[in-house]
């Protein structure tokens, strides 16, 4: 936070306040006429899947501002795509009854499995959540006939007959729904719990907040999220492997979230927009292309620990450093 | 009565590449608090290294096995200059310079030399056979440099000064620093031992396993199992988890087939871990 005689006066702040929205819903229409001007399915491809994957991101995240660090979201992912996937398969459901279903099903077993992980703490949470991960892999690998094993579910239904532009709109509308569903819990009073829970759970608990019942209803409602995009996922693709939903999935996913910035929910969508849209970018170096990668894992190590979502505040103090000189104390 | 035999022994075997694998993960989760993910790719680094002197210059394997070890300690003091000692406490920003790390050092090496799975020379040769049991004598050389190398770190550990010091920094760093303890001289050698037990088991690993970039993904979550099982403050405690971890991948195969028989391990060290989160052997930590 900057000191009090550096903030605007009332007057201009209230002036500034229509910035933040227009902003926003500039960058939502930017979005909603790409594809009119991008003709490439690759790259509609590529929006595509980062738009599933700032779902998954974002409500990583969620779970992370209850305090807990799960290392397990791409294994939901799997579930929930899995479980659309087998229903579309075998049961022969329509896609728009497998993806909440599955969704809901998966936010159960998300619930039902973090009621024994709830009393682990910090590191042993993240540690357990991590094999957990790992374990579900492996039963999908196990599953023989019903989860195709090591070879892959085939044969999930596609939406829209496979137009990809509606494909774009469909997980474009996904995420903005999932996104404006994520914020209005984070800042409701349960996510205001949540938030308490992950600063001092022993001063939560003194206030009346039951901790454990928290955190399984923070760690459901990630996973509810993190099933729709895996479900949304089968749709789009039509066919899962196991690998995709590993733990190299899983620290990807850690990631993107990480370099945002925990802090905001833009942390993870700018987070996941610049970590696959950037290497993307440089796809023609091929074998070289992870060093990208790297370089910004690097850079925003060493220089923007809060993340990329800190940038214009880093910015801002450097530039007020250099304007008043060295002897101005910054607490940012 | 065959069966079981050669299940036992299969379980020493990989029980002792387990623990020769994550003795480096331990010694530094145990004397710096500190998480290094990046321990699978110094362990993959070290087997390529070993590779590139013995088929590369032509160097006699142990040599090789000694330079490459020396190499890879000499670039841990690096890590832990640049990568780690500005993060010390940080746990996020440590995950995301080890998946840096990773990702430069597995990158480097499918440039320099490719994606295909190669093996290194053997250590020893022939196969000594007792009874109804065969094994070959490198998978005998393996077990015993894991279980001398064990019983080094345990000794340098708890009789030498500078285990005693990183024992010290372990409990408290600041009061250790007020005793005079050099912190960044401490942790300096610390991971050069940590990077170099990895760079041997790399070694060691590469003629056993074929080398792959990717070799060291697989081992780091086998590593973490036994460390975690073992829990912080005890390195001994790794001794036994590792033969718990090598006796389950070795009987349950037998039973199950290939999947299921992953998925059961991985439910049993779920279930271990939530029985005693903070390991059978060790503490409760925060880093």
């Amino acid at each position: 936070m900057s000191t009090t005689n550096l903030q605007p006066s009332e007057p201009e702040r209230s002036q500034r306040k229509w910035i933040k929205p227009a902003v926003l819903g500039g960058l939502v229409v930017i979005l909603a006429l790409l594809p009119v001007f991008i003709s490439s399915p690759y790259m509609l491809h590529i929006l595509i899947l980062t738009f599933t994957y700032t779902i998954a991101a974002v409500s990583l995240r969620t779970i992370v501002t209850s305090g807990q660090f799960p290392l397990a979201h791409a294994a939901f992912m799997g579930i929930g795509a899995y479980l659309a996937g087998m229903a579309s398969r075998s049961l022969n459901w329509s896609p728009w009854l497998t993806i909440p279903s599955a969704a809901l099903v998966t936010m159960g077993i998300g619930m039902l499995t973090g009621y024994p992980f709830a009393r682990l703490r910090a590191l042993y949470y993240a540690m357990g959540s991590l094999f957990f991960g790992i374990g579900v892999v492996y039963i999908i690998q196990a599953g023989g006939a019903w989860t195709g094993g090591y070879s892959g579910l085939y044969g999930i239904q596609p939406m829209f007959g496979g137009s990809k532009m509606a494909y774009y709109y469909f997980f474009l509308g996904l995420a903005l729904v999932s996104i404006i569903a994520l914020y209005r819990f984070e800042f409701s009073r349960i996510g205001t719990n949540l938030k308490a829970i992950a600063q001092s759970h022993l001063v939560a608990s003194s206030v009346g907040i039951n901790e454990g019942w928290y955190r399984i209803l923070a760690v459901g409602v990630g996973c509810f999220f993190a099933g729709l995009a895996g479900a949304g996922y089968a749709h789009y693709n039509m066919v899962l492997s196991p690998t995709s939903f590993n733990f190299m999935a899983t620290l990807w996913l850690v990631m993107y979230v990480l370099i945002g910035g925990i802090g905001s929910i833009a942390g993870p969508i700018i987070g996941t927009f610049i970590l696959i849209l950037i290497p993307e970018y440089f796809r023609d170096l091929k074998i070289y292309s992870p060093f990208i990668s790297a370089a910004i894992l690097l850079i925003v190590v060493y220089l923007m620990p809060q993340g990329l979502v800190s940038l214009p505040q880093t910015v801002r103090s450097w530039y007020l450093k250099r304007r008043k000189g060295k002897g101005i104390a910054h607490a940012s | 009565m065959e069966l079981a035999v050669t299940t036992v022994v299969n379980g020493l075997i990989l029980s002792s590449m387990y623990i020769l694998a994550a003795l480096g993960f331990a010694f530094l989760f145990n004397m710096l608090r500190i998480l290094n993910f990046a321990h699978g790719a110094i362990y993959m680094i070290g087997g390529y290294i070993c590779y590139l002197f013995i088929i590369g210059m032509g160097f006699n394997n142990w040599v090789a096995l000694v330079l490459a070890t020396l190499i890879v300690a000499a670039f841990g003091v690096f890590l832990e200059r640049f990568c780690f000692r500005p993060f010390v406490g940080d746990f996020n920003r440590i995950v995301m310079i080890c998946v840096a790390i990773i990702m430069i050092l597995q990158t480097t090496v499918t440039i320099i030399i490719g994606d295909r799975r190669m093996a290194l020379p053997p250590f020893a040769e022939g196969v000594l056979k007792a009874g109804p049991i065969s094994v070959s004598y490198e998978r005998i050389v393996t077990f015993t440099i894991g279980a001398v190398l064990l019983v080094v770190i345990l000794w340098f550990v708890n009789r030498t000064k500078w285990g005693q010091q990183m024992q010290a920094i372990a409990q408290d760093r600041i009061g250790a620093a007020l005793q005079g303890i050099d912190i960044h001289r401490i942790s300096s050698i610390a991971f050069a031992l940590g990077c170099a037990l990895a760079a041997v088991a790399g070694c060691l690993m590469g003629a056993y396993l074929r080398l792959s970039p990717y070799m060291g993904d697989s081992m780091l979550v086998k590593v973490l199992i036994i460390v975690m099982l073992a829990g912080a403050g005890s390195l001994g405690g790794i001794f036994i988890t590792g033969l718990i971890l090598g006796t389950l991948y070795a009987a349950l195969p037998v039973l199950l087939p290939g999947a299921p028989s992953d998925a059961v391990i991985i439910a049993v060290i779920v279930v271990l871990l939530l029985i005693r989160p903070m390991g059978f052997f060790g503490y409760e930590v925060e880093i």
